[in-house]
């Protein structure tokens, strides 16, 4: 039973729970400094010390797993998990680096035979009979150990049993050496509906990747505009281009016969056709698909003429531009080519796809593009099209396992919220920039090609499967990936998001992928539950094979272990497991994926009713007396998320196009729990000469005309220069060499937003602005309208008051406690 | 260039070499420049020249339009020369001098007085005019005004002489005034008909000629060609021949050369035998066509006397080298014009040239029912932009600046010598409505004391029968449309196999060298196989970019721009691109072609602009919009079922072609087709293409990429460079039309017409030079009406009349069953000679079988017709199919050579005196003239045949082709030049004839006893074939139908 010894000691460890019950306003503010501390970065920020013991608890176990769960300790019966209102759950970040020690065990590992799980820390093994046996935590099947695990012993464990390996990766049988073809395969999909000066941009920006490009990865290029041109990088004599029209869809079959994949030799009657093994002569394939070192030369010439689409535009119309058809037959190529192996289809858009199946808006520019309020009142004519084609699409990437890829660099919106449905279920990346010539793109995309530090990790072609103990069942995945129908008794009958399944396709996935994993207790409450403390256990097992950017097949295991409580007075043992950080994500995705599929579905209300409950709940108060609300700290900061949850951009999304929205949350969907919270709410800084660095209040009131801001946003990093601070820059002081110390405190937050960049991706856009500037509305906007124009405190001197209606934090409050304790 | 003349023997190996093929067509190329026999070289010069004609240098000067950059295609061409400018002197020996010729002389020689005499003819001529009894008085008379020039008996040339255009001799007295012979005074026989049958002699319309006068001459001469001759020869040499023809003059001479019927003496032809020489006429005809003075000819066929017909009495086609002066319009009176098959030059003095518009019947009947009775048919045959000849005038342009051309205000007819001014030149009478308009102020002018206008000499418009006036805006929807010209090539694997891509990219290459490289000449190219590929030119990089549509049910094209692109600009491109398509798509295994899908898609490229599309096309378009079957195999498995369906195989399969063809006119694009095939490719289907386009096909089976290579080029090459304008509006639209295109206009009465007045036809055509030029040309076509039937038979225009027959044939083939089509050609012949001898040959005998003199070959072509390639039942569909598409827009000079091809003997060449002409004196189409120890050589316009017989002298056969022996005779053919004058003169005759005929004919070898000499006898339409008659046997047909009628 040593195996017990793991969850034991995060019972223990929950037992310290805090003590102290701070007036939860002043933690709160407290907190605010600190929460959005992500690993990495408390290493490069420096002024980060702060982290309160809770959070480090959840933090480490992130480390070990990447797995953050809003109930570490969870409620066990069906009763008390509704009684929680935030679901058992989990953030998974299934390629997330492991600890530099955790070895990568170059073997396939030991299944159950009966419910396949993987063999892990938590299984009991049995060393004494003779042939040595170990049992399936989740099954209880015994399993007899293969002839090469006969000398193991309990002094003699192979690394998979280490109890601190509870995620571990292997990489699979090494006959399965990686084939010529498996190799990464990019296919660029290039818009050249844009104006000169945006293609020169991106022209340039792709010349530049081509040479980042490792060599062994086969390269593939359409341009699209009017027409979608495939174009042929393997053919000696001429370049050559295959010109399909952007109104039509083309079939696979359709596709397969007129690129003349059949010309030298009989098409097979039967069976799938696709790839070599299907009987596709390499030479065919290899007209499209050219290892990047033998077709830089032609990528390059046919990239540096690449004109824009020369069919004209009427001054009152939009350019043709048939995106869907381009991606379309973008994913045919792949499919005829490359099935099953990782590929990915890098789309460029520079605008509206107007032509065409997945066309977002009509030419006539008289009818502009689909807004919100279009969308809720239902009369975006082409919208549920749009959207019904890209899903379609979606679903064959999905089979074929290949990725979309999605660079919407326009003024303009370009049709993210359609395509959104094709990217998120294949695990793609979405960057969206006003131009091609903007940072955000460039170094976004050079970001994929970098190799280093901060590379991106990609992997293609996963499948993540979950297994877990028999009175927990799956609702489903709020993230990048696919369900692959894989049914079984741990399905819930409440679905959310991918669902109704126990596999998962990630066509694309990487370093920070993170999987929100929802599930449902369905124990039965029964007098005789708490009597069993000794199987008061819960255990997890996420499965993830995928391809690594190596070309090999890689799993990677992680099992997880969690005390369930359940029957009264359990509250306190619930709260010490509560991790704030991961419930607001969690209720984040929830709240975003609801708005997306609810109709009448209303996100502020939902998100109160929510808070409200659990604050009376898990508040400590009298009833009907608001001034004797408490909450305890593992709690306290979560009433602050929800505040500024309400007022981000996944709810209030009235301020942004729907394009924006959908990349917003998109993004949302994809990363880990640290830079979800950022994303909610943003993290800020401030810079004197009277202090080092230190965390401010997101509030209008850190606002002060001789510091430096530093907002992070995630998706915005602003630098604020006080109005004073401004001044003396204008003056030009940093400059002269007696005012150093002035030069420094500018540096400081450069340096520090630099620092947030580089290892972000989608790359933010980094805004510099003066106090009263006109950019300085990127961050009055996320901070607590705590001063408004007609707030009765004068403003400070040299602060600044918000010209908004908007509830600041503290009226926010109020009203909470008052609901909370009727 | 050892060989200078043409092509060099080469062996190729299988794997030819393109570029070599090319090079030796350069070769052939510049050796017939040299030679200036080139037919397509010299005479297509266009590119640079005028818009149409290509004028003789001294023109130039007067050339209002676009001074034509000093190219003369023919100018240049000493060879030719002789011919043209200096033709009067020339006219003169060609005749005369001709010793064999002198045959002719007979005629006129013949004649009651000696040849001394003659100038005393020419007196009496005048008063001749009326009183028939001249045939022969009169006969002197025409010629007698001719003769008293240079003492030559012939006629014809002397007209020309030197200033005589007018002056001379037709001047004649009074009403002589007709006489419009001079030139084509002999055939204008026919008036001589006119004259006969009816007693009304007096009533002879002086407009047609003089009738008198041309009566006597013309009249007699076609009945020499007859047995007339024989008998008549003895008494009055060239009195009997006359006597014959004018039936209705007959009354009077008839009589004593009643002996026409030859019946009873047929052996006499042979006694004397000098005559029966000389009576081929040859000469004599191809003087003056109709000949002289017989107005008919007659032959007794008796069922006895059938076998007794001297095949070399029977009439025939005689040629004539010598060029025939014309002037159209005389004293006032429409000219009948010359055969159209002869040689001649056009004085535009009021009417157009016939080259533009000839009628059927140069008189019109008055009425409906007077046309009915002669069972001919009334039509024009119309080609706006036909070629002149090099020493004809140029066409004036007239610009009327911003008011654009006067017309009709009811009519829209445009202003032409025929509009009468009245009132002091304030108003105008339209010549083609009748209607009273106002003169336009600034177009006024006082009228002289003849009632024209002063300024009627100086205004083409009011003198000359064809002008073209600029066009203003509102004649045009946009602005000219660029040149544009896109290439279209079959590379599918048999095209690549076959050595036919690689030849049409090499003609392409060397035919864009021809293209003018102004700003407006635009060139696109595409390939296609089962998908279509089309070529980027305009671009940074050293080559083009391919751009495939690989979708050919639902096509378009790749790029809105740069796909066509200027010339300047893409030149290198472009070679560099035709190079390497053969060796691009070498080993192309894709077998479907989609030929409609392509055409579509190119198409599409040049809708904005229209166009001409050239299509090169290789196998039967198996794939795409618009494929086709293999139906003539379908149809001839179950020939059971198919028997009656026959002809459907001859009509295009569905509508998709013709659908899109419209469309493609509708937006002036051009197809020409050019299919070099070695299977059925369904023509029937593909021609709807060009046809409806106003294109044309081009038809090489079975391909042969040794010997077709060099027509391939010089097909395009003409195509390309000829004469032609865009956007062509007349009355029938058509988005395109060339010099090589003719249209058939026919007539209907819409009411009584009045006697003596004129009858006017207008052809306005609206079109865009090359040069992007908006241009009208309109020809004015003025005939008078008669009230005779005789007169409808006197003027009728055999050529012209046949060519409808053939065309009209033609375009029933495919809608009814072949025999039908056959029998309906015999009887329209029938028809009209039973109208004739009924109405206006009353008093023959029953036994004899009479013609009219202008149309007395009517029966041979007949017959021709019936056993040419698209009447025949045992033709390839395909054959067929390609026939009937290339007669229908066949300018009439050449209907009658496809038809009944020319023959000349080869071998004997050296030996031949020939007269001033390059080529010799062509030989009957009948076994009879071939001898196995001779060469012949014949062609039709289109094909060229040279028949090799089996005991050949070495020598000659070493001499001609380079081999020893006929068995070393190889089917792919290549006409070379050895340097030996055999040889030499054989090139020489082989250029000339692609010179006249603006093609570059198909040569073949023919062997005796081999498949290709079987080939070659189908060709000898005199002969008795298993489905067809003998020529004598046919007019014995004819006769016993008319006999049976007139019972």
């Amino acid at each position: 039973m040593e195996r017990d010894s793991e969850g034991d000691k995060w019972n223990r460890f929950w037992e310290v729970k805090g003590a102290y019950r701070l007036n939860f306003r002043t933690l709160t503010l407290l907190y605010n400094i600190t929460a959005p501390a992500t690993t990495q970065r408390q290493f490069t920020l420096h002024h980060r010390r702060r982290t309160t013991v809770t959070m480090a608890e959840f933090l480490d176990l992130e480390i070990q797993d990447s797995v953050r769960m809003p109930w570490n300790v969870l409620p066990g019966t069906k009763a008390d998990a509704a009684n929680c209102f935030i679901p058992v759950s989990a953030v998974y970040t299934p390629l997330k680096p492991l600890p530099a020690t955790t070895p990568l065990l170059p073997y396939s590992p030991l299944r159950c035979r009966n419910c396949r799980s993987v063999i892990n820390p938590f299984s009991i093994v049995d060393f004494s009979s003779v042939n040595k046996i170990w049992i399936c935590s989740f099954c209880l099947q015994r399993n007899h150990f293969p002839p090469h695990y006969q000398s193991i012993s309990d002094q003699n464990l192979p690394a998979e049993l280490f109890p601190q390996y509870t995620t571990i990766e292997y990489e699979t049988s090494a006959n399965e050496k990686p084939q010529a073809g498996s190799s990464n395969v990019f296919l660029f999909v290039v818009d050249t509906c844009v104006i000169e000066e945006e293609l020169g941009y991106l022209k340039s920006a792709m010349l530049q990747v081509l040479g980042m490009v490792p060599e062994n990865c086969l390269i593939g290029l359409i341009t699209f505009g009017t027409y979608v041109h495939i174009h042929e990088l393997g053919f000696g004599q001429i370049p050559k281009v295959h010109v399909f029209k952007g109104t039509k869809e083309v079939t696979k079959d359709q596709l397969l016969e007129q690129m003349g994949f059949f010309a030298n030799r009989t098409r097979p009657t039967t069976g799938v056709i696709a790839g070599v093994r299907d009987g596709l002569s390499q030479e065919s394939i290899a007209r499209f698909l050219l290892p990047a070192s033998d077709c830089e030369f032609v990528l390059n010439s046919i990239l540096e003429e690449l004109q824009r689409d020369p069919w004209p535009v009427p001054p009152d119309q939009r350019a043709a531009r048939c995106t869907g058809t381009a991606l379309s037959l973008a994913a045919h190529l792949l499919g005829v080519c490359v099935p099953g192996n990782g590929a990915r289809i890098m789309a460029f858009l520079g605008g509206p796809s107007t032509e065409g199946p997945g066309s977002i808006v009509s030419k006539n520019l008289s009818e502009p593009i689909r807004s919100h309020k279009d969308l809720d009142k239902d009369s975006a004519p082409t919208y549920h099209k749009a959207v019904k084609f890209y899903e379609t699409l979606s679903k064959q990437l999905v089979h074929q396992g290949h990725v979309l890829d999605i660079f919407a660099c326009a003024l303009d919106q370009v049709g993210v919220a359609e395509l959104k449905v094709a990217v998120e279920k294949t695990g793609g990346l979405v960057v969206l920039a006003e131009s091609f010539g903007h940072s955000v793109f460039k170094e976004s995309l050079r970001r994929v090609f970098h190799s280093g530090d901060h590379d991106l990790g990609l992997s293609s072609n996963g499948i993540f499967e979950i297994s877990c103990s028999k009175d927990i069942k799956i609702q489903g995945i709020i993230g990048p990936c696919a369900s692959l129908d894989k049914k079984g008794p741990l399905c819930s009958e409440t679905v959310i998001g991918q669902g109704n399944t126990t596999a998962w396709k990630l066509c694309g996935l990487d370093k920070t992928t993170s999987l929100c994993l929802i599930f449902d207790v369905i124990k039965k409450e029964s007098p005789d539950v708490l009597a069993q403390s000794a199987n008061n256990q819960f255990f997890f097992q996420f499965l993830t094979y995928y391809q690594h950017g190596s070309g090999q097949m890689r799993l990677r295991a992680t099992t997880l272990s969690r005390r369930w409580v359940a029957g009264t007075g359990i509250k306190d043992d619930l709260i010490s497991g509560f991790d704030q950080e991961a419930a607001a994500v969690v209720m984040a995705r929830q709240v975003s994926f609801k708005m997306e599929t609810e109709a009448e579905f209303d996100p502020i209300r939902w998100l109160d009713k929510s808070l409200i409950h659990i604050c009376t709940r898990f508040g400590e108060y009298q009833k009907d007396s608001p001034s004797s609300f408490t909450l305890s700290p593992r709690l306290s900061i979560f009433p602050q998320f929800m505040f500024n949850l309400r007022r981000s951009q996944f709810i209030q999304v009235f301020n942004n196009s729907p394009d924006e929205t959908a990349y917003f949350r998109m993004i949302l969907n994809r990363e880990n729990v640290a830079n979800s919270v950022v994303m909610i709410q943003p993290s800020l800084i401030s810079y004197s000469f009277h202090s080092g660095p230190e965390p401010a209040l997101l509030d209008v009131a850190s606002i002060a005309a001789d510091k430096i801001l530093l907002l992070d946003s995630y998706f915005t990093i602003v630098v604020f220069h006080g109005s004073t601070v401004a001044q003396w820059r204008k003056a030009g002081y940093h400059e002269l060499p007696e005012h150093q110390a002035f030069a420094n405190l500018l540096q400081a937050p450069r340096d520090d937003a630099d620092s947030i960049i580089r290892e972000r991706f989608p790359v933010p856009r980094l805004v510099i602005c003066d106090q009263h500037g006109s950019q300085a509305r990127f961050l009055l906007a996320k901070l607590n309208p705590s001063a408004t124009y007609n707030s009765d405190a004068p403003a400070v001197p040299g602060g600044d008051i918000i010209f908004t209606d908007d509830v600041s934090f503290e009226v926010f409050l109020d009203h909470l406690q008052r609901l909370a304790v009727q | 260039m050892a060989t200078p003349g043409g092509p060099r023997p080469r062996n190729f190996p299988p794997n030819y070499n393109p570029n070599a093929l090319a090079n030796n067509m350069q070769n052939l190329q510049i050796n017939q420049q040299q030679s200036n026999n080139l037919g397509g070289n010299a005479p297509r010069a266009p590119p640079n020249s005028t818009p149409f004609g290509q004028q003789p240098p001294p023109f130039t000067g007067s050339r209002p339009g676009p001074p034509p950059p000093g190219v003369f295609p023919r100018g240049p061409m000493p060879p030719n020369a002789p011919t043209q400018t200096t033709l009067p002197p020339n006219m003169m020996p060609a005749r005369p001098t001709g010793p064999p010729t002198v045959s002719q002389p007979p005629p006129f020689g013949s004649r009651p007085p000696p040849p001394g005499a003659f100038g005393g003819p020419a007196a009496p001529s005048p008063s001749g005019p009326g009183p028939r009894p001249g045939p022969f008085s009169s006969y002197p008379m025409t010629s007698g005004p001719n003769m008293s020039g240079s003492g030559l008996v012939n006629n014809g040339p002397p007209s020309f002489a030197p200033g005589m255009a007018q002056s001379g001799p037709p001047r004649f007295p009074p009403a002589m005034g007709s006489v419009t012979r001079p030139l084509v005074g002999p055939p204008q026989s026919p008036t001589y008909l006119s004259s006969g049958p009816s007693s009304q002699p007096p009533q002879m319309r002086p407009s047609f000629g003089s009738p008198p006068a041309g009566v006597s001459s013309a009249m007699g001469q076609p009945a020499p060609p007859f047995s007339a001759p024989p008998q008549n020869m003895p008494p009055p040499p060239g009195s009997s021949p006359f006597s014959a023809p004018a039936p209705g003059v007959l009354q009077p001479s008839g009589s004593p050369y009643g002996m026409q019927t030859w019946p009873p003496q047929p052996q006499q032809v042979g006694p004397p035998p000098p005559i029966p020489g000389p009576m081929q006429q040859q000469p004599m005809f191809g003087m003056p066509p109709g000949g002289p003075p017989l107005p008919n000819q007659s032959m007794s066929l008796n069922q006895t006397g059938q076998s007794k017909i001297d095949p070399n009495q029977i009439p025939r086609l005689t040629p004539s080298s010598a060029v025939i002066l014309h002037e159209t319009r005389q004293g006032n009176q429409a000219n009948p014009p010359p055969p159209a098959t002869s040689d001649y030059i056009v004085k535009d003095t009021g009417n157009c040239s016939p080259r533009y518009m000839r009628c059927t019947i140069n008189q019109i009947p008055c009425t409906v029912d007077l046309l009915s009775t002669s069972a001919m048919q009334l039509a024009l045959l119309v080609q706006p932009l036909a070629l002149p000849h090099p020493s004809e005038e140029p066409i004036h342009v007239v610009d009327f600046g911003e008011s654009g051309p006067v017309r009709c205000s009811r009519c829209k007819g445009y202003i032409n010598p025929f509009v009468k001014f009245i009132d002091q030149g304030r108003q105008f009478i339209c010549n083609l409505c009748g209607f009273t308009d106002a003169t336009p102020r600034d177009y006024h002018c006082n009228l002289g004391p003849d009632g024209r206008r002063r300024d009627a000499d100086e205004r083409p418009e009011l003198c000359r029968g064809t002008v073209e006036f600029v066009a203003t805006k509102e004649y045009m929807v946009r602005d000219p449309m660029p040149a544009v010209f896109f290439f279209l090539i079959d590379v599918s694997m048999n095209a690549i196999q076959t050595g036919a891509t690689a030849a049409a990219c090499s003609a392409i290459n060397q035919v864009i060298a021809n293209l003018p490289e102004g700003p407006r000449t635009m060139v696109g190219i595409a390939t296609f196989d089962c998908t279509i590929h089309f070529y980027n030119l305009k671009r940074a990089s050293q080559q083009p970019l391919m751009l495939i549509v690989p979708d050919v049910q639902d096509v378009y094209t790749p790029l809105e721009s740069d796909v066509i692109v200027q010339l300047a600009e893409c030149r290198q491109h472009l070679e560099i691109l035709l190079e390497s398509i053969p060796t691009m798509f070498q080993s192309n295994r894709t077998a479907d072609s989609a030929f409609g899908a392509a055409v579509k898609a190119a198409f599409l490229a040049m809708k904005s602009t229209g166009g001409k599309l050239l299509v090169f096309q290789s196998v039967l378009p198996s794939i795409g919009i618009g494929s086709l079957s293999a139906r003539e195999a379908e149809g001839r498995s179950n020939i059971s079922a198919g028997e009656k369906e026959a002809h459907k195989l001859l009509q295009p399969v569905d509508k998709t072609l013709k659908t899109m063809a419209i469309e493609f006119a509708e937006y002036q694009v051009c197809v020409d087709l050019f299919i070099t095939t070695q299977t059925y490719v369904d023509i029937a289907s593909l021609s709807v293409v060009p046809r409806t386009t106003g294109g044309q096909v081009y038809y090489y089976y079975p391909f042969s990429a040794v010997s077709d290579t060099a027509k391939l080029y010089n097909d395009l090459r003409w195509n390309v460079t000829r004469p032609q304008g865009f956007e062509a509006v007349m009355r029938v639209r058509c988005s395109q039309i060339d010099c090589d295109k003719t249209i058939m206009v026919s007539l209907k009465h819409d009411d009584k017409l009045q006697e003596g007045t004129e009858c006017s036809f207008q052809c306005a055509l609206l079109y865009t030079t090359v040069y992007g030029q908006r241009r009208i040309r309109v020809s004015t076509l003025s005939l008078p009406c008669t009230n005779m039937l005789s007169n409808l038979f006197r003027s009728a225009d055999l050529d012209t009349q046949f060519a409808c027959m053939l065309k009209q044939a033609a375009s029933e083939i495919p809608s009814a069953p072949l025999a039908q089509v056959r029998d309906q050609v015999t009887n329209v012949c029938i028809n009209i000679l039973y109208s004739y001898r009924k109405f206006c040959a009353t008093v023959s005998s029953s036994g004899q079988l009479i013609l009219p003199e202008a149309l007395k070959l009517l029966p041979q072509y007949a017959l021709a017709l019936l056993k040419s390639t698209g009447l025949r039942s045992d033709g390839r569909i395909d054959d067929r199919s390609f026939w009937i598409n290339y007669v229908l827009p066949l300018p009439t000079p050449l209907v009658i050579p496809l038809v009944y091809p020319r023959m000349i003997a080869i071998h004997d060449l050296d030996e031949k005196e020939l007269d001033d002409s390059i080529i010799p004196t062509p030989i009957p189409l009948s076994t009879e003239h071939i001898t196995d120890e001779g060469i012949y050589l014949l062609e039709n316009g289109e094909d060229c045949l040279i028949y090799v017989g089996n005991s050949v002298q070495p020598n000659i056969l070493q001499q001609l082709f380079g081999i020893s022996s006929v068995e070393e005779i190889s089917n792919q053919f290549m006409l070379q030049q050895y340097d030996n004058s055999l040889s030499k003169k054989l090139n020489a005759i082989v250029n000339e004839i692609r010179r006249h005929r603006c093609s570059y004919l198909r040569l073949r070898l023919c062997k005796k006893g081999d498949p290709s000499g079987m080939t070659f006898l189908s060709y000898l339409v005199e002969d008795k074939t298993p489905s067809g008659l003998s020529y004598i046997e046919y007019l014995i047909h004819i006769h016993r139908q008319i006999q049976s009628k007139m019972a």
